[in-house]
């Protein structure tokens, strides 16, 4: 039991930090949003030219075959300077990929996202927006050696600058055992993407198959756990996401206050703004240990479903009240559109709604305690039923 | 990063367990809370005290040389949680004030004479920090010891003096310069509490009466006040430097506010109310089916998660011999504002039947649940109040200035680690 970083997760930590802070500036960010891929295309390339994207990936493909614990990391950082990339839509299906996939599909596919030349995208929710796998309708069927996909996918992030998209569908009846995923050619006849803009003016989109096909060698494995990772990745890295943005606006909007001067002194001098400032500095804290446990498991091939679920709910809540302490603390000036903080904001918002909101995550939390024989004691290995997950 | 306990930390706490199996039956706990409560420490808890002690369980992170086991902190945290959650809340020694204060600051013939006999549960500290016009303020402290030739003589009162009943020793932050102001000029005494000229009055806490039950979160049921008229103690109890009181007593304080207590007495009500729900049967289906109730639950379980993991940040850091920031102060707020607010909330899960005390028909399991929302508030303000502990959070983490006063800024403070 130890859980502050060790030497080497410091080190890959500060290293990511240095780099994005000098590239990822508030500029960049803001290019980013006006321009039409929605991201910083430069910054991508040398972000892969430096070899982030596959620290996690296994070596055999190129990438470093460290354990998850540390893109978790990079994921903290990369949330700090909101760095305008779609990593988290490459990553995540790309994690699921190395786990479930064939060895031809692994080899087809990993070489290219290590080194940037392959984006990707992942597709789950539907009209709804509900986080749950028994929202999910999009029908396929088999048509000699083909998948045809029929159905509509919303906030799609990245699909349109993605080369493919990991969709999950039904094939047949309700339940978890017809639950697929399979990797689409964006560029597949039939698809039709339509951009959305969310808070965060980074690339999402709603997605529309008519009688898509798709080769049958493009389902990445068999079972429920493809769509299990695939959620857990999503939701325990967007968290990352949120708390590194929450904890950088904290620091920038202290230092803010700090210098402000109302009354004859620093604001940062009066209890009820360092009282704040504390609650948010617990708020980011205890996000940051929730997730970095939950992800730890994961990288430890340990259940983590209840962990992810318990630090994507506290940190929907707990980011966002920070996100908003930080636009209190600078005042009038904060809600012009020129001033940054607004930039952090916008994102941490945003991506508090993506991958399951606070009242879906607790209700699989809920379960694991109230509907799981024995008894409860914190610290407990915690489980679900699988069928809790439908 | 490692979250779980090694396999070595695994198996002492089996060992532990098995332990408490065998050895810890109700005639050890009654005692134990009759000692609490004043009476002298009767025979089944003095032979477990003496087990603990030969086991080298009693002090398993203090060094060899004064009789612990020179293990680690995790293992210490290990052995203390296990006998609160499933000892009836009896103690073992090896936090709290004194000992690892006078391991930080004491001398050789100090360390000889009381850290043996803390291990043997002979010496007990009291703290004698608050005085009735000072307690959050602490460095208004107004009881003097005046050093007359080998001897101090002390003169004051002290206030919320838990234990002081049972203690051998008050840890006493006194002031022994009177031109002094503020910080400078307080010292550290080791009283002996049978020095002639020292009082102890009880002050009953809001849950106390009728009793509360024995599984009550919040069991403080009795403090004190200590008056001290003329207290004549030789110059040897005074621990570290004369004038120095206050960073002595702050290294005793960080190891206070934090560790297994700390964190078991916030969150012991997540899983009792959890445990509650699921075997109710029938009579708490309606409550298990509520999506509100359900909802509520999640939310204060993740809650008291994430207090676990501070704790678990506490003995990283303890473990690790880094020095202390802000981390304990930041945990003094989450623990007790989540107890408070937890207890608030399983009242209203739970309804009327919650507000039934101990002495009433018709309680729900003995009035455990009325019994610790008069006590859950209370931790919010002892061992330094939230409000502190957050002006500390600011000052020390954030590098925030100083309230009210208009200075530079002052560079990020950090305690020293207790060698």
């Amino acid at each position: 039991m130890n859980v502050l970083l060790d030497d080497d997760e410091e080190l890959i930590k500060s290293s990511a930090g240095e780099f994005l802070l000098a590239e990822a500036t508030p500029e960049v960010v803001r290019a980013a949003e006006i321009d039409p891929l929605r991201y910083a295309k430069a910054l991508w390339d040398k972000f892969a030219g430096l070899g982030w994207l596959g620290i996690s990936l296994p070596e055999a493909y190129g990438g470093q075959g460290l354990p998850l614990s540390y893109t978790g990391l990079v994921f903290e950082e990369l949330g700090r300077h909101i760095a305008p990339l779609p990593v988290h839509a490459t990553l995540v299906p790309a994690l699921v990929i190395a786990k479930h996939a064939s060895e031809s599909q692994k080899q087809a596919l990993l070489p290219s996202v290590i080194d940037g030349s392959l984006m990707l995208s992942w597709a789950l929710q539907e009209q709804g927006g509900r986080w749950a796998t028994d929202a999910v309708h999009m029908q396929g069927r088999m048509e000699g050696d083909h998948v045809v996909l029929n159905g509509t996918k919303h906030f799609v992030d990245n699909f349109g600058n993605a080369d493919k998209c990991l969709v999950v569908f039904r094939m047949g009846s309700a339940g978890n055992s017809s639950l697929r995923a399979i990797l689409v050619d964006t560029h597949s006849q039939g698809i039709q993407a339509e951009e959305l803009v969310p808070t965060s003016k980074d690339r999402e989109d709603l997605v529309r198959f008519e009688n898509v096909r798709v080769p049958k060698e493009n389902l990445v494995g068999q079972n429920m756990a493809v769509i299990s990772d695939l959620m857990d990745y999503a939701a325990a890295f967007y968290t990352c996401l949120m708390e590194g943005a929450a904890r950088r606006a904290m620091e920038v909007s202290v230092a803010y206050v700090n210098e402000r001067e109302a009354f004859g002194q620093s604001i940062g001098a009066f209890q009820a703004i360092q009282h704040m400032a504390a609650d948010m500095l617990n708020g980011v804290d205890g996000t940051q240990l929730l997730m970095r446990e939950a992800i730890w498991h994961m990288s430890q091939g340990l259940p983590a479903r209840v962990e992810v679920a318990q630090a994507k709910s506290f940190g929907n809540v707990k980011c966002m009240m920070v996100a908003r302490c930080c636009q209190q603390l600078h005042g009038g000036i904060g809600f012009i559109l020129d001033t940054d903080i607004n930039l952090w904001y916008r994102r941490v918002a945003s991506w508090s709604m993506r991958a399951g909101t606070t009242y879906e995550h607790r209700q699989l939390i809920a379960s694991s305690l109230l509907d799981m024989p024995g008894k409860v004691r914190l610290g407990m290995l915690q489980t679900v039923h699988e069928s809790t997950l439908a | 990063m490692d979250f779980a306990f090694s396999d070595d930390d695994e198996t002492l706490r089996a060992n532990v367990k098995a332990f408490i199996q065998e050895h810890v039956n109700d005639d050890v706990v009654r005692e134990f809370r009759e000692f609490r409560e004043g009476q002298p420490r009767g025979p089944h808890l003095t032979a477990v005290y003496e087990k603990l002690r030969v086991r080298g369980w009693a002090a398993i992170s203090w060094p060899k040389k004064y009789g612990g086991q020179g293990g680690t902190r995790i293992a210490q945290y290990l052995v203390e949680e296990e006998f609160l959650r499933e000892a009836g809340g009896l103690r073992v020694a090896g936090g709290g004030t004194g000992a690892p204060a006078i391991l930080a600051s004491g001398t050789e013939a100090q360390k000889d004479a009381y850290i043996p006999g803390s291990i043997a549960s002979q010496v007990v500290f009291c703290q004698g920090y608050s005085e009735p016009h000072c307690g959050t303020d602490l460095a208004g402290v107004r009881c003097r010891a005046m050093r007359q030739g080998d001897k101090y003589v002390i003169n004051g009162q002290k206030i919320f003096t838990t234990n002081a009943q049972n203690a051998s020793h008050i840890f006493l932050l006194a002031r022994t310069d009177p031109e002094s102001r503020r910080q400078a000029g307080l010292s550290v005494l080791l009283v002996p509490m049978n020095t002639p000229g020292i009082t102890v009055r009880a002050l009953w806490t809001v849950q106390s009466d009728p009793p509360a039950p024995v599984n009550t979160t919040y069991g403080e049921i009795r403090t004190n006040e200590v008056f001290f008229d003329n207290v004549e103690v030789p110059a040897s109890c005074l621990l570290g430097e004369e004038g120095d009181g206050w960073s002595v007593a702050q290294r005793g304080l960080n190891l206070d506010r934090v560790g297994a207590w700390r964190y078991l007495i916030s969150v012991h009500l997540d899983e009792d109310v959890v445990n509650y729900l699921k075997e109710g049967g029938e009579a708490t289906a309606h409550l298990r089916d509520d999506a509100a109730v359900r909802n509520t639950i999640a939310d204060l379980w993740t809650e008291g998660q994430m207090c676990r993991l501070m704790t678990m940040r506490s003995i990283s850091i303890d473990h690790s011999g880094k020095p202390f920031v802000y981390e304990g102060a930041a945990e003094k707020v989450t623990g007790p504002e989540h107890g408070v607010r937890a207890t608030e909330a399983i009242s209203q899960i739970l309804g009327p039947h919650a507000q039934l005390l101990s002495s009433s028909r018709y309680t729900l399991e003995k009035g455990v649940f009325a019994h610790n929302l008069l006590g859950a508030f209370q931790s919010a303000v002892n061992h330094g109040s939230v409000q502190v502990m957050r002006d500390q959070v600011a000052r020390k983490a954030l590098n925030m200035p100083r309230s009210g006063i208009k200075t530079a800024r002052k560079t990020t403070q950090q305690d020293e680690k207790p060698s």
